[in-house]
């Protein structure tokens, strides 16, 4: 499980292309064992900052550090680190099993701790076989790249990877090109395959839910910079900022004012939260999440409103609903129907209102208010 | 049935109509496509005449060339005992050779450092690689023979395989850097990350995935060596002739029929690998 020894340090760390700033004053560690995930929309830079941990691209400034000693100087072919390319990046020139067996060839026969060639040769074909068989790809050794589905070069791409045996792997949107049915049995395989092998993962994705279904560790980017690092739960629960709460999951976000300790006010009401420590009568964002919403009767509810939409999303309805007392529209999760035109009550729980302080200029971002795109 | 039958009856006008108009665009299309094939075939007459005429001269038994007076296979016996014409073939195959092998190492090499560079440099490059190829023969050998004199090289082989090597590099580079921009752009990366140093990765991965092109390159530049008179014309000496300088000299003397059976001969190799640069082309697109 994830160790507190910290593994790759990132202290500072800026990269400009020309006059692009693509990452900003990064600073990140990344624990022994961790499964990291790297989340964001693209042009974030969370690509560029895989790519600096690959030795792909060199930070314009700042320190990147490998087990306390500074990483920069290292060559990408002598880091203890392998990559999961996007598209795979396979080698059509060789059979699956030459493209596995690439990485193991380039080594002298004492890195793989035999004597002699003969012996490697048998090493390398042992681990080949057992990486085959992690991937579930035995028996199609002699098999030309090209005639493999996605799924199966993705398997290909990931056992060529690790069967270096590396002490972090990198994956940079990986499952991207796989339909939805085997992107989800991936996302548990590779889970169980980072457990099993007790390796530091660091995946790079723009698909919240990916995130949240594999990773220890979520970092939330935009602009170059980590808006909110933590745990997914934590990520999900109590967003840092506007941006993270829209990102991470759907949401409603609600420009308000802290009334007072455990008192918030916005849509023209009043409402006991849990929060406290923003002063008085402070401006700031309320997130609410469309399934902590309940939908009682028109008299009872503390908001009221009209069903404008309903849309059927499988396990429950979204409904938006426009709000009485100041129009917005509010996004609903809820496993019972109500027809469009029918006047509802809205009822909040405390604890399910989350409170954050306005974004500083610093950290801006363009949010979209709550429920602003109809459905 | 009998429906369908009473159906038909009463459309029938309009039907009649429609047939005449299916007839009319039928013909006409037949028309056009008459149109169409004797201007092809104009056309290709026009091309080829003057080659047809002298592949049948080849075979014909008199050196007269306005009579038919049967087929032989004489001149080209006549040919292949020709010690000069032997010789000339010698140091044609010897030039393209070599002058192929060394063009596609640079032009690779070079096509894979252009790849490499920001696209302001390489679009340069590219440019000033494209020149070559449009400036006139004429223009390119006589500027040769001068830069030569102007150095005090003598004239020989050596001096005509150079000439070669300059005007092959841009038609191995320009085959050569297609493949380069289809190739996956991480793969040189996937290569330094499994642990390639940078020559290696090259090595093992880059120059195998252009492989295909690098072939193309190469057999396009030998045709285009084989092809040559006009540069080899003016970096050569007398002493040192290829086929087709052979070919213009003897015109000089009055044609001899072995002439035409020579440059059949080229006309066919030349004809077999511009075929054989197309298929492949033809298969990398696929």
């Amino acid at each position: 499980m994830v160790q507190d020894t910290r593994l790759i340090e990132l202290k500072g760390v800026c990269k400009n292309f020309g006059d692009t700033q693509v990452l900003r004053d990064v600073d990140l560690y990344i624990r022994k064992c961790e499964f990291i995930t790297l989340l964001g929309p693209s042009g974030c830079g969370k690509t560029t900052l895989l790519r600096i941990i690959g030795g792909f691209e060199m930070p314009s400034s700042g320190e990147v550090l490998f087990e306390g000693s500074d990483l920069t100087v290292i060559p990408p072919y002598k880091r203890r680190i392998n990559t999961v390319f996007q598209k795979y990046a396979l080698f059509n020139h060789l059979n699956v099993y030459d493209n596995i067996a690439f990485g193991l060839n380039l080594k002298t026969p004492e890195q793989l701790g035999v004597k002699t060639k003969a012996e490697k040769k048998k090493e390398i074909e042992r681990r080949v076989k057992r990486m085959l068989r992690l991937v579930k790809m035995d028996g199609y050794e002699k098999r030309s790249t090209d005639a493999l589905s996605g799924g199966q070069q993705q398997r290909i791409a990931i056992a060529r990877a690790l069967v270096n045996e590396p002490e972090v792997l990198l994956l940079d949107e990986p499952l991207g090109a796989l339909d939805l049915k085997l992107r989800k049995e991936m996302q548990l395989e590779l889970k169980a395959m980072q457990q099993q092998l007790g390796i530091t993962f660091i995946y790079v994705t723009h698909d919240q839910e990916e995130a949240l279904t594999m990773s220890d560790t979520i970092a939330v980017m935009n602009g170059g910079r980590i808006q909110q690092i933590g745990d997914p739960k934590r990520i999900y629960d109590e967003p840092k900022n506007a941006f993270v709460a829209d990102f991470i999951g759907e949401s409603n976000i609600l420009s308000g004012t802290m009334l007072q300790d455990e008192l918030v006010e916005f849509s023209g009401t009043e409402f006991q939260c849990v929060d406290e420590g923003f002063g008085t009568n402070a401006p700031v964002d309320v997130v609410i999440r469309p399934e902590d919403i309940m939908i009682v009767g028109e008299d009872v509810g503390m908001l009221t409103g009209t069903v404008q939409s309903v849309i059927f999303k499988g396990v429950h309805y979204e409904m938006m609903i426009k709000g009485e007392s100041d129009g917005t529209l509010w996004k609903v999760h809820s496993t019972t129907m109500q027809p469009v035109g029918t006047r509802v009550g809205m009822t909040i729980v405390p604890y399910n209102i989350h409170i954050m302080r306005k974004a500083t200029t610093a950290d801006a971002v363009p949010v979209s208010d709550s429920g602003k795109e109809e459905a | 049935m009998v429906k369908t039958i009473s159906a038909e009856t009463r459309r029938a006008p309009a039907d009649r109509a429609t047939a005449r108009f299916a007839r009319w665009s039928a013909n006409r299309a037949n028309r056009l496509k008459t149109v169409r094939t004797i201007w092809m075939a104009l056309l290709m007459l026009f091309l080829y005449a003057p080659i047809l005429i002298m592949i049948a001269l080849s075979f014909n038994a008199s050196v007269s060339r306005s009579q038919w007076t049967g087929f032989t296979l004489d001149w080209y016996v006549k040919l292949f005992n020709d010690p000069a014409i032997l010789g000339a073939l010698k140091t044609t195959i010897e030039v393209a050779v070599v002058a192929t092998i060394i063009s596609t190492i640079i032009g690779t090499l070079g096509a894979i450092g252009i790849h490499a560079m920001n696209s302001g440099m390489a679009g340069m490059l590219i440019n000033v690689s494209y020149l070559p190829m449009t400036t006139p023969d004429i223009v390119t050998g006589v500027s040769l023979m001068l830069m030569y004199l102007f150095c005090h090289v003598p004239l020989g082989k050596w001096t005509m395989i150079f000439a070669h090597i300059a005007f092959d590099i841009p038609y191995v580079l320009f085959s050569v850097m297609p493949k380069l921009r289809q190739m996956n752009p991480n793969l040189y990366e996937a290569a330094l990350d499994l642990g390639c140093k940078p020559i290696k990765a090259l090595w093992k991965v880059i120059i195998p995935e252009i492989t295909p092109g690098i072939f193309t390159g190469a057999l396009l530049a030998f045709t285009m060596s084989l092809d040559d008179f006009v540069i080899s014309y003016f970096t050569s000496s007398d002493m040192y002739p290829n086929l087709s300088r052979i070919v213009y000299s003897s015109t000089k003397l009055g044609v001899k029929p072995t002439m035409y059976a020579l440059s059949t001969l080229m006309f066919t190799t030349i004809l077999i690998l511009l075929v054989l640069v197309n298929k492949r082309t033809k298969l990398e697109n696929l």
